[in-house]
């Protein structure tokens, strides 16, 4: 891309006026709230990783005990092809490619992101019923905290993305619509960044 | 300042290039997701394993700054957003890094102690 970019995300262009200008300060001040989120995932990655070894786990349930391979697999299919389907919404809305397909793009990200929640619970069910709920030891405390809040964030982004298509649907695709859409790309994809961390740290590396 | 609604969004132009940025990032994540999975479930050294899943993740998340947050480092990008991003991965670097380096310091100093009391214990 030869222009520069004002903001994070894929921006609007200069054929959408002030909706363009509007998104730089909007989405960037949205970006400084993410950034800080990320500091406090930063720290909660930090923490798991401090409780990942035999006191941490303090006598309760381990990695090999809860962890279940192909769940995770299945959860991170659903946010990367989740993840990729919000480009569709971005690219729907910067071509002006009518509101229905916003609205179906919209429709699909959360629809993804369900399934993604829906893997995420049966798996937290599956683990409290083992024993590993968040009182047992600092590990589990850190493991329901971290990978709880993501998924508290997963459930928000879906909450937004109704919020949103019942404003396409009132309001049609103006100036201020498109700019919340621009920010929820950024949560979106943002979401699925803190994920890999999640898969990789969390995931993987206890059960390599 | 304001620009003219032109309405003249020349779309295959630049639309074929993003699409394109798009694609690139999915298959590029793919193949890092894919390949972390296969590096856990390999017969690998415990210590290689580790690195290989390491290794993809941060690949990976270069990945989608680049192709789905858009973020630019070579210029491309508007200068607050990337001091925010810099600035933001220094912090990290400090409090997640120093918290981990603390606390795996004071737990090899607390509880590995076997080989250190033996070391020590003769005298």
């Amino acid at each position: 891309m030869s222009e520069t970019n004002l903001y994070p995300g894929l921006n609007l262009g200069d054929g959408h006026g002030e909706a363009h200008d509007q998104a730089e300060t909007t989405v960037f001040g949205f970006w400084v709230f993410l950034m800080s989120d990320l500091i406090i995932f930063g720290i909660l990655f930090a923490s798991y990783a401090s409780y990942l070894d035999p006191i941490g786990m303090a006598g309760g349930p381990g990695p090999q005990d809860l962890f279940d391979f192909k769940s995770v697999a299945i959860q991170t299919a659903f946010l990367l092809v989740g993840g990729a389907a919000y480009g569709d919404v971005s690219l729907a809305v910067k071509y002006d490619q009518g509101r229905g397909k916003v609205a179906a793009w919209l429709l699909l990200c959360a629809a993804l992101g369900a399934g993604f929640l829906f893997f995420e619970v049966k798996d937290f069910i599956t683990q409290a019923g083992k024993g590993g709920t968040p009182q047992v030891s600092g590990w589990l405390s850190s493991y329901w905290t971290l990978v709880g809040l993501h998924g508290v964030h997963v459930l928000s982004g879906i909450l937004w993305i109704f919020a949103m298509i019942a404003q396409i649907a009132t309001r049609g695709l103006d100036g201020v619509v498109k700019v919340r859409l621009s920010m929820l790309g950024v949560f979106w994809h943002f979401l699925d960044l803190i994920w890999v961390g999640i898969f990789s740290l969390v995931f993987l590396v206890p059960l390599a | 300042m304001t620009k003219p609604n032109t309405g003249e969004l020349d779309p295959q132009d630049s639309a074929g290039s993003e699409i394109k940025s798009y694609t690139i990032g999915f298959t590029a994540s793919l193949f890092l997701t894919v390949g972390a999975f296969a590096a856990a479930m390999s017969d690998l050294p415990l210590r290689w394993k580790i690195a290989c899943i390491c290794a993809a993740a941060i690949l990976q998340i270069v990945v989608h700054m680049r192709n789905f947050l858009h973020l630019s480092f070579s210029g491309g990008q508007s200068r607050e957003d990337l001091l925010l991003v810099l600035f933001s991965a220094t912090l990290l670097v400090i409090m997640a890094g120093g918290t981990w380096y603390i606390m795996s310091d004071l737990s090899g100093r607390m509880h590995d102690t076997d080989a250190a009391m033996h070391e020590v214990q003769p005298r």
